[in-house]
């Protein structure tokens, strides 16, 4: 036979199902939002890593003149290099609709088939591409309107086209590794062709490379050993006459988007740290509730020569019970959408997922708040509840002592001018007072992190605004060498629609540390002097002037990898071979990590340095018309291009700005997605709370609805009397979220900052969150209380009053 | 002072009341308990009328089915089977939702524990029932809630929470709301129970006074002295109402003999000078007149000499005691005028309940014969 001890706890699980329902439905729902987060957290860190790795990516990516396959033989001897592979790169366009092409970078290694770097995983069709086959990276794959099968039209530098047959689809997750990250999301549309099919796009010099991928021996993580090997392999191809454009280093851990993951992983942690917070504050709420109900047992069992000690024994057992209950549900339940959701973001993100499986972590972290949090929360509650005398708690008496009337209470007792319905659901409403506070402290947590997902997400779009303000230009255009700019100016001015035209010039550099090693690749930009097509953020000092000679303006990363670097400092680059010195005039912000090595000089300055003076390869056009939509921008792109053609200057490339800021934001799409998915959580965590206070107040006052009942309620009216007290609650908790909004606004934009940027946030605020929050809340409160006030209805007298 | 509890309970209407229309009408009412124990019948098949203008008492002892019995008129609980009319209108044919409604406008409930809402003024709670019914305006409502609470003697503590004043003003504050609708019938289940004695009697005294402004009141009791004030006595035991002639000829049986005596009696009845032979062939019997009289006569001269003794409606006898008194033998025949009603029970399962059920033969042989009783009934 099982002691009563055991005999009274299962017969209190039993006895009132839905207060059961109740304290575990509180607890599961911490756990699953936990187990989701904590789930989401240890596959996205270990599957991204791992699933990268096993590309075997490059560590250290250079891109040149021409080298010869007996030089990447003879680099993979330098000492430290594990393996080294050439890989011809080129870009041209392919055409997506009739009259609509879009960017795709070639790539094509000595022998696809024994392809041994920044391998890519075949997801369907075949591999390696044969003769005049191409195989595509899927994920700008739909951009093409192409089909496994079909034959795509690829533009030829002479103006020719060639059709190549699509016979496989790959997943590359090295997609962005070497343009600095989030090239990911800017990066065209990836291709594999073989050395053959080079030949056939007019790719002269087959088995001759321009980029060349290495992997090193020893740690790739270790930053100084990879500047090591890089600096032995620049040194054998500078002693053979290549000319280094640009190198990379990456360690084989280190994905592409990691960065964005990271991001995600941020706003996981300090959204994790609220629903656990909330999850406590729930039980705490549910369990107090519970022991309120329990008090006549209490004295019972106190009367009958229970010791306190036993008696918190039983419902510490019972919190056990409820805690392992929940674990059960929970637990599987955010394994399935915690999955989900990693299988999502590896589509959008290109990482890996190897499949369900069990987190040990994470398991043992779910049990241990399975059963500790329960316990704690309760620990008050129980403690004070098993403190009742007996007498107290057989007669009640407690419970009846005339109410101390505090200042709120004397304020809502002359509540008079409105309907006794509002009266009394005010009035339910302040009557737990402590409740009520924790109710509310629940739904406004819950609130001000689903108003702060939206406001986050502005911050984000505002950043995004300020980086789109580095490409006001409505059309790109690429020509395949430098022209004139005076003749394309001119040409473009012709076109209908164009107010004006910037031929901008760029190159690549290196820059040169100061104990003579060769740093990271850094990007030149120079648009003319006083360019109204740039406004810059401006970290410290000045942008470019008109008649600034060497003067160059950094990217933030250049102040977080060189935190000594300042204003007035000099910094040496070699640039088309030649070493410059440059003074740095200005730091500026773009999107920091994500920018990689930036730097804006003059157009006169740079444009003379690398041999064009008055010459551009890209133009920046503008349209006489404000606010063109990317459709009306592509046209006006395509009327450029056929008018260039016509006077037989070759276009390489054209991409509106519009396109320019969608591929931008792609990557803070995903963010911003999964802001809406945490703050949906965080809102159904405050719903299941205020569900569960508003059922135990129902359930504590089935006595008063007999009464109302008896008295002549009718349904409508009980609904409504319970739906308001809901309302007010709800109404309430969304005053405080949005005051609460704004802190918690500003610690999750800056968590994802740092994470993206490497910085604090600007924050940005949008009426949205708190419109949607406030028509949420209110929905959420009815619905809330909806359940409750079913029950209220259903609550025949007989069962409250009948038999007392 | 008078003492209540020296005043015997009326347990029959009067005879003007009831002339009329039932206001009430409870027929054959059943209510089976189901739980896990088994079922339990806290109502057999009772059959009540209430007529308007009386003030009925329910009394029986803790669990004898009075409360069930007042829910069932209430509608605060449904009866297995039977009806409950009020009115014109089936109570139990209403929906919850509809019952509800109708019971704010047609009945006032007063309950033990006076269920008034804790977060509503004793003038809210007043004015509460007036405002589910939609009956006057805001300020009609206030106006009219003031006046029952001055008419309780709570003109001075409206605004004052429940929990803020005593129990007996709690009550009376209660019964103000059952009257705030201006209900034709008040159903109070144990009104008194949580009250002192002097409250208890304030409240009745209220009662008394709302029957003489016309209202019809059905109260539930255990207290038998509070019943005594009330017009009418209704004594339930285990589920079942004690038959009135029982409760009224035989006080000092406990209410499990009553029952068992409302089972086994039976009605009979006799033409006028008729000789009647029950039970007096030796056997146990207990002869209760319930209309007529029944006279006690020599056997030998029936017609020309006049009775031993003659027994009104109420009285009773123990046959067994006749022979005792007149062990030559006696004759009992209706009385010459008018026919004999009255109730029997006889034989040897009487015989046997009389001999092992503790108490009750002293209860009926110690008592004298009610014709050498200085109360007696001739």
């Amino acid at each position: 036979m099982r002691r009563p001890r055991w005999q009274k706890v299962l017969a209190d699980l039993r006895s009132n199902p839905t207060r059961s329902l109740l304290v575990v439905a509180s607890i599961a729902v911490g756990l699953f939002a936990l187990g989701v987060m904590a789930t989401i957290y240890a596959v996205s860190m270990e599957d991204i890593q791992r699933g990268y790795a096993l590309h075997n990516p490059a560590n250290i990516a250079i891109q040149s003149t021409l080298i010869s396959q007996g030089l990447v033989e003879r680099l993979a001897e330098v000492d430290g290099v594990r393996q080294a592979e050439g890989a011809r790169l080129f870009s041209t366009r392919v055409q997506a609709n009739p009259g609509k092409w879009i960017a795709i970078d070639f790539q094509a290694t000595n022998d696809s088939a024994e392809m041994q770097i920044n391998r890519p995983t075949l997801l369907e069709g075949s591999w390696p591409p044969g003769d005049s086959e191409v195989v595509l990276d899927g994920y700008k794959l739909p951009n093409t309107n192409a089909s496994l099968g079909d034959s795509i039209t690829v533009e030829l530098p002479s103006g020719m086209t060639r059709q190549l047959k699509l016979v496989g689809v790959v997943q590359d997750q090295t997609i962005g590794a070497f343009r600095g990250a989030g090239g990911y999301f800017n990066a065209p549309v990836q291709a594999f062709v073989n050395q053959h099919t080079l030949e056939l796009l007019e790719q002269s010099l087959p088995k001759r490379f321009n980029l060349l991928f290495l992997t090193v021996e020893g740690d790739s993580a270790n930053a100084a050993h990879l500047e090591e090997v890089s600096a032995r392999v620049r040194d054998v191809l500078e002693k053979n006459d290549v000319q280094i454009f640009t190198s990379t280093l990456r360690s084989s851990t280190d994905h592409p988007n990691l960065y964005l993951a990271r991001a995600l992983l941020a706003v996981l942690v300090v959204i994790g740290l609220f629903v656990v917070f909330l999850s406590g504050i729930l039980i705490t709420n549910t369990l107090q509730a519970l022991l309120n109900q329990q008090v006549q047992q209490i004295g019972i069992l106190k009367s009958v020569g229970a010791q306190r000690r036993q008696i918190v024994g039983i419902y510490l057992m019972l919190n056990l019970l409820y805690g392992l209950i929940a674990l059960v549900i929970a637990l599987p339940l955010s394994f399935q959408v915690a999955f989900w959701i990693v299988d999502y973001l590896t589509v959008q993100m290109n990482t890996s997922f190897f499949g369900y499986r069990i987190i040990p972590a994470v398991i043992l972290v779910e049990v241990a708040i399975a059963v500790l949090m329960p316990q704690l929360a309760a620990l008050a509650p129980v403690l004070q509840g098993t403190r009742i005398s007996v007498q107290e708690a057989l007669s009640g008496i407690r419970q009846n002592h005339p109410p101390n009337q505090g200042w709120l209470d004397r304020r809502i007792s002359q509540l008079r001018n409105f309907s006794l319905l509002l009266v009394i659901s005010l009035r339910n409403t302040f009557r737990r007072k402590g409740r009520l506070a924790l109710t509310v402290l629940t739904l406004t947590l819950g609130g001000a992190v689903f108003i702060a997902t939206f406001n986050v997400r502005v911050s984000l779009v505002d950043y995004l605004d300020k980086i789109v303000q580095y490409f006001l230009a409505d059309v790109n255009i690429t020509l395949d060498r430098p022209y004139r700019k005076e003749e394309i100016n001119s040409l473009i001015l012709e076109v209908p629609g164009v107010k004006m035209v910037e031929g901008w010039a760029f190159a690549r550099s290196e820059l040169l540390l100061s104990d003579g090693s060769v740093g990271e690749s850094v990007f030149l930009l120079a648009p003319p002097a006083e360019s109204p097509l740039v406004k810059p953020i401006m970290l410290d000092g000045r942008w470019i002037r008109a008649g600034d000679q060497n003067a160059i303006t950094l990217s933030e990363l250049f102040r977080d990898r060189f935190p000594d670097l300042g204003i007035g400092d000099t910094i040496r680059l070699r640039v088309n071979g030649d070493e410059t010195d440059w003074v740095v005039v200005g730091f500026y912000q773009l999107a920091g990590k994500v920018s990689g090595f930036a730097a804006y000089t003059s157009y006169e300055y740079l444009s003379e340095l690398i041999h064009q003076t008055g010459r551009s390869v890209t133009y920046r056009v503008v349209s006489s018309q404000l606010g063109l939509s990317n459709t009306q921008q592509e046209a006006l792109g395509r009327a450029i291009e056929a008018h260039l053609e016509r006077s037989g200057i070759s276009v390489v490339d054209v991409t509106t700005g519009e396109n320019l800021s969608e591929t931008t934001s792609d990557g803070f799409n995903v963010l911003t997605a999964f802001l809406l998915f945490l703050s949906l959580l965080t809102a159904l965590v405050g719903s299941i709370g205020l569900t569960g206070t508003m059922s135990l107040n129902v359930m504590e006052r089935t006595r008063e609805v007999g009464v109302l009942r008896a008295i002549g309620a009718s349904d409508r009216i009980l609904m409504v009397t319970v739906l308001v007290e809901g309302a007010i609650i709800g109404s309430m908790s969304w005053l405080l979220a949005s005051v609460a909004a704004f802190p918690i606004s500003a610690l999750i934009s800056d968590a994802i900052s740092q994470s993206l940027f490497g910085g604090p946030a600007d924050f940005g605020y949008t009426p949205t969150g708190f419109i949607i929050w406030l028509v949420a809340v209110v929905i959420l409160s009815v619905l809330a209380s909806v359940m409750p006030a079913r029950s209220a209805t259903h609550l025949t007298i007989r069962e409250v009053l009948a038999y007392e | 002072m008078v003492s209540i509890a020296s005043v015997q309970p009326n347990y029959f209407p009067p005879p003007d009341q009831c002339a009329g229309q039932p206001l009430i009408e409870m027929a054959d009412i059943v209510k089976t308990f189901k739980n896990a124990a088994g079922e339990f019948s806290a109502l057999k098949g009772i059959s009540a009328c209430f007529y308007p203008g009386e003030f009925v008492s329910v009394v029986g002892k803790s669990g004898s089915g009075k409360s069930t019995l007042a829910n069932m008129i209430t509608g605060i609980d449904h009866p297995t089977s039977g009806t409950v009319r009020i009115g014109d209108t089936y109570v139990h044919s209403l929906s919850e939702n509809a019952m509800s409604v109708w019971r704010g406008v047609n009945l006032g409930i007063v309950f033990q524990f006076f269920q008034l809402m804790p977060t509503l003024t004793l003038l809210e709670n007043v004015m509460l029932p007036m405002y589910l019914a939609r009956q006057l305006t805001p300020a009609g409502r206030e106006q009219r809630a003031r006046q029952l609470l001055r008419t309780v003697g709570l003109g001075d503590l409206e605004d004052k929470l429940p929990a803020a004043v005593s129990g007996g003003q709690q009550q009376s504050a209660a019964i103000a709301r059952a009257l705030a609708t201006d209900p034709p019938i008040l159903i109070a289940d144990e009104p008194t129970g949580n009250l002192d004695s002097r409250t208890a009697d304030e409240v009745v005294d209220l009662f008394a006074s709302l029957i003489d402004q016309g209202k019809s009141i059905l109260m539930v009791t255990h207290d038998i002295s509070l019943a005594a004030r009330t017009t009418r006595t209704l004594l339930i035991s285990d589920g079942e109402l004690i038959n009135p002639w029982v409760a009224c000829a035989l006080p000092d049986l406990d209410h499990s003999q009553m029952l068992w005596l409302t089972h086994h009696l039976q009605y009979r009845s006799s033409l006028a000078g008729e000789v009647l032979t029950y039970a007096m062939d030796g056997s146990e019997g207990l002869l209760l007149v319930t209309g007529g009289c029944l006279e006690l006569r020599q056997p030998e001269g029936i017609q020309d000499r006049p009775p031993l003794a003659r027994l009104g409606e109420g009285s009773w006898l123990l046959t067994s005691e006749l022979r005792r008194y007149y062990p030559a033998g006696i004759e009992l025949t209706a009385g010459q005028n008018t026919p004999l009603e009255f109730l029997l029970v006889e034989g040897a399962e009487f015989a046997r309940w009389l001999g092992e059920t503790p108490g009750v033969e002293a209860a009926l042989r110690g008592r004298p014969l009610p014709w050498q009783s200085t109360e007696g009934n001739l």
